[in-house]
């Protein structure tokens, strides 16, 4: 699954994913049509229409034996919320709940499905690594990433202070609330600097765009990368 | 306060708490204190997360019973010579405690720190009254002297800096006092210890209140709650009527977190047990105890989608936490209750539509049920209430069809990869570096403080052909 | 004005409406209390010490100073030391049966001036003597109904001879107790409550049980902790070997 903000902004985090996962031996299938999870309608309240979304994408990925998002919060969509949302028709929420079950952020199936904790990568530097929040606090996930940083030998890992408080992207809270949105993110972004690390690390298209965006306003040396192109970096990278 | 800065817009009062530089210092120094001081508690304390599972089960459990709680409650009070009344609404526990002042002669009340009595906004009543109400807690002694309403569900004084306390202290009670916590208490303690001795009648809210036994509970630090349910010769208690635990041995699950979820502490300094008013042997304490169990909106979320909110305990984890509450403080919020879970306890007392801008101001992050004692839901809550908002069409049209837009584009792949399309278009003029720098409209919102990356040349899904071929 | 019928009746339409979409949580009874309480004092004969290390850890970790004497004769030396050093000169005490002491005569002499409190139902004007005398003295001495090892807290019931302020008013507080006053847990705590108020021919004479953990303090300025705000500004807790 390639999420909205990847498909069209971060094109090559999904080539990044896909040659990683091909080099690991996984076969990778790509349905066509894909869109959006529907978190931004589900966030804002817009339920019924967010359970329109989610119907297509269960029939979307009916077909797959795992699905991989290199996205906390898409996955956290489709495995926490799409069975609720689909409830009121039985076939529907059956599907929703078995397309959750087969569902993995990229991190946790490198590592809880593939058993993988190191890979070869060309990538050398020092990284910070942001927690998102609904890979953090809504799968439970802060340790796969960092096992799988620590395993690329060129790669320096530095904790991030306050690496579990939030970027404060929030979906449509960052053009909602902008400026309290901006002040969130200039604390994280203090804390990146700090560190002095090369590369700060997420595993969200969402957390990348706002700390992205925020460090090249700044022309900070950081750089906002996804974990995914610290595993498998282009030739561009 | 309250009308008054209700009348600019939400986003204006978090600009505005973004630009005092005094309140960004003291948030800054508060909430990192208490987010360490919990988690250093928390961490030697693997009881804890077991403690905090059984408490919600208590409240939840003390919910599916909840008329039987109260009125063993009420039995047991009232079998100790207290009285117990029954307030419908803010209104009416205002009125009980003015009709009380009045037949019993009360000209001045001295207060222990009480939310609740903050909600039903007591005190301007009282004064209305001719009665004087004195705040003993030292925040809320700070504030009143201030004549600004709490910032915080447990520190209601946060929001300053030792020197704009200091500085209050000088102007209002005369005299120069250095920006020294430890002199301003002293102040504090000889300005308030004989008006312990003179008020005619004490005020408290309750942290908890036993049904089995008729205890109330409160919880404190400084020893004033003690001095205000000790001294005057009429105590007045105001509790939400979701405060109502079953047994002391329930009372112990919940003191065990308390504390600790609040400030760090194991326990509090002091947690006063009173059951009823003074009994025939004792030398000091009330004549007359007096028990306002208050509805105010929560007995409509029994079956209502802030049910869950009904189990907090007032302890201020969450605003420490919270993103928002911690750039923009206490007061933004507008109304009694701050922080995330203001929003919800302010959805509750006024309805939905006060909550219109509020219920935004979240991101959804989660710290807040991470650290919540009794693990309530607030995200989901946060979003229910946006879901009545479109429901209800209190959201207004313009975003709404937004929404439904978004929707067909989401629901339409043709749509979607039009709306790439046109994007790269639209795009052109404004890519600066392969950037977004200054965008129009509501996007504008985005690039004043941040880039935005372009729309890619070729999204995944145009690449997709050639990375089919192994 | 609304009834106790028309609030709870509210209630109870909403609770209808709840039927059977929440998962049935009842809350589970406490034992029976005297025997549960008696198992506790069973345990508390043989972990005393323990419990006395703990407890003096966390008291001294909440602010608290602890000193230990062999016998009940000793205590009005460590309070003359105290009165010293705080250069006190006014005493308020429990009443004499119900600390198991007089301190009258052990620190009158000594130009301290103590005040006990009544042991009789007090009229009037004795509550009013009594409270001016609590308004003046500079330490209250209260024995202790448990000391609460988990977490350095005294706890105290009220009731005849054992005033609320004793422990509140005075600067310094201080606390004698032996060893058959230690507990380990709050939950042990819960134990002895429950079986308190079980009790229907109750020792309890006094409406306030009071946890007591520390002096008392404040944050309310920037977080930093400063003590003495309305209550103690020191706790003392004088363990007696014989008791």
């Amino acid at each position: 699954m390639i999420t909205c903000l990847g498909d069209m902004f971060f094109p090559e985090v999904g080539v990044a994913m896909v040659k990683l996962l091909r080099r690991l031996g996984v076969t990778v299938e790509f349905p066509e049509g894909q869109t959006c999870c529907g978190m931004p309608l589900f966030n804002s309240g817009y339920h019924h229409d967010a359970a329109l979304v989610a119907q297509r994408t269960v029939g979307l990925f009916a077909g797959a034996e795992h699905v991989v998002v290199p996205s906390g919060s898409c996955a956290w969509m489709v495995k926490t919320e799409y069975p609720g949302l689909l409830k009121e028709d039985p076939t529907l929420k059956a599907a929703a709940e078995a397309l959750a079950k087969k569902t993995y952020e990229l991190s946790q199936f490198l590592v809880d499905i593939l058993g993988v904790t190191s890979v070869e990568s060309s990538f050398k530097g020092k990284v910070a690594y942001h927690d998102s929040c609904h890979l953090l606090r809504g799968l439970g996930e802060s340790r796969a990433p960092r096992t799988l940083l620590r395993g690329v030998k060129g790669c320096e890992l530095v904790e991030l202070p306050g690496s579990d408080e939030c970027c404060g992207f929030g979906g449509s809270f960052a053009v909602r609330l902008p400026e309290v949105s901006t002040a969130v993110l200039d604390k994280k972004l203090a804390n990146a600097e700090g560190t002095g690390a090369d590369c700060l690390v997420a595993c969200d298209a969402g957390c990348l765009m706002q700390m992205g965006g925020g460090l090249t306003r700044r022309g900070s040396r950081v750089r906002a990368v996804h974990l995914a192109q610290i595993l498998a970096p282009s030739d561009h990278a | 306060m309250s009308d008054a800065s209700l009348r600019t817009p939400f986003p204006q009062r978090a600009h505005a708490a973004l630009e005092d530089a005094h309140l960004q210092e003291a948030l800054g120094i508060a909430t990192t204190k208490f987010i360490g001081l919990r988690k250093e508690s928390f961490a030697g304390f693997p009881e804890g997360e077991a403690l905090r599972d059984r408490a919600r089960a208590i409240k939840e459990g003390t919910l599916q019973q909840l008329d039987r709680h109260l009125e063993r409650l009420a039995d047991n009070i009232e079998r100790l010579g207290g009285h117990v009344h029954w307030a419908a609404t803010g209104e009416e526990a205002r009125d009980i405690v003015l009709r009380l002042c009045r037949d019993k002669g009360v000209r001045m009340a001295v207060k222990s720190k009480s939310m609740a009595t903050e909600e039903i906004e007591l005190n301007e009543a009282l004064e209305a009254a001719g009665v004087k109400p004195v705040e003993t807690d030292l925040g809320e002694y700070i504030i009143q002297l201030a004549h600004e309403k709490p910032s915080h569900i447990i520190a209601p004084a946060i929001h300053k800096t030792k020197g704009q306390v200091a500085d209050l202290f000088s102007k209002e009670l005369g005299g120069r006092f250095e920006a020294d916590p430890e002199v301003l208490t002293a102040v504090a303690r000889k300005e308030l210890r004989q008006k312990f001795l003179d008020a005619d009648m004490g005020i408290t809210g309750a942290n908890f209140a036993v049904a089995e036994t008729g205890t109330i509970v409160l919880v404190t630090n400084e020893g004033n709650g003690r001095m205000v349910t000790s001294l005057p010769r009429i105590h007045v208690a105001v509790m939400g009527m979701e405060k109502v635990i079953p047994t002391m041995t329930d009372l112990m699950v919940f003191l065990a977190i308390l504390a600790r979820s609040a400030t760090g502490q194991k326990l509090s300094s002091y947690t006063t047990l009173v059951r009823g008013p003074r009994q025939a042997g004792e030398t000091e304490g009330p004549e007359e105890l007096h028990l306002i169990l208050m509805d105010n909106g929560r007995t409509r979320q029994i079956a209502g989608t802030l049910r869950e909110a009904l189990y907090c305990l007032r302890c201020g984890a969450c605003l420490n936490v919270c993103p928002v509450y911690r750039q923009i403080g206490g007061h933004a919020y507008g109304y009694t209750y701050p922080g995330p879970i203001g929003i919800l306890l302010t959805a509750m007392l006024k309805g939905a539509a006060s909550v219109k801008d509020l219920a935004h101001a979240s991101s959804l992050c989660g710290a807040c049920k991470d650290v919540c004692p009794v693990r309530i839901d607030i995200p989901r809550m946060l979003v229910d209430l946006r879901e009545q908002l479109d429901r209800e069409k209190i959201a207004p049209w313009a975003e709404r069809m937004v929404f439904r837009l978004a929707r067909r584009t989401m629901t339409s792949p043709a749509l979607f990869r039009l709306g790439a399309s046109l994007g790269r278009v639209a795009q052109r003029p404004f890519v600066r570096n392969s950037r977004l720098r200054r965008l129009p409209f509501f996007l504008g919102k985005w690039t004043r403080t941040r880039d935005l990356p372009p729309v890619a040349s070729r999204t995944f899904s145009e690449c997709w052909k050639d990375l089919e071929r192994p | 004005m609304t009834s106790r019928a028309e609030f709870l009746g509210s209630i109870r339409r909403e609770m209808a409406r709840t039927r059977g979409l929440f998962e049935a949580r009842p809350v589970p009874r406490p034992a029976d209390a005297g025997q549960a309480a008696e198992v506790v004092r069973h345990q508390m004969l043989e972990r005393w010490p323990q419990a006395l290390e703990r407890f003096r850890e966390e008291f001294e970790r909440v602010a608290g100073v602890f000193h230990r004497v062999a016998n009940i004769g000793e205590v009005p030396g460590v309070i003359r030391r105290i009165a010293q050093e705080r250069q006190a000169q006014s005493v308020l005490s429990w009443d004499p049966e119900a600390l198991g002491l007089d301190l009258r005569q052990s620190l009158g002499q000594e130009g301290l001036a103590v005040t006990v409190a009544p042991d009789r139902d007090p009229d009037v004007a004795t509550r009013a003597m009594h409270r001016d005398a609590a308004a003046r003295a500079e330490i209250g001495v209260t024995g202790v109904d448990w000391a609460l090892a988990e977490t350095g807290t005294l706890v105290l019931v009220s009731g005849r001879g054992r005033p609320r302020s004793t422990s509140l008013l005075p600067a310094t507080h201080v606390a004698v107790f032996g060893h058959d006053r230690l507990v380990e847990s709050l939950e042990q705590v819960g134990v002895m409550l429950e079986a308190l108020h079980a009790d229907p021919a109750r020792g309890m004479s006094g409406a306030v049980i009071n946890f007591i953990t520390g002096p008392s303090r404040t944050a309310d300025i920037e977080l930093t902790l400063t003590r003495g705000v309305h209550g103690p500004k020191d706790v003392h807790a004088i363990f007696v070997e014989t008791r």
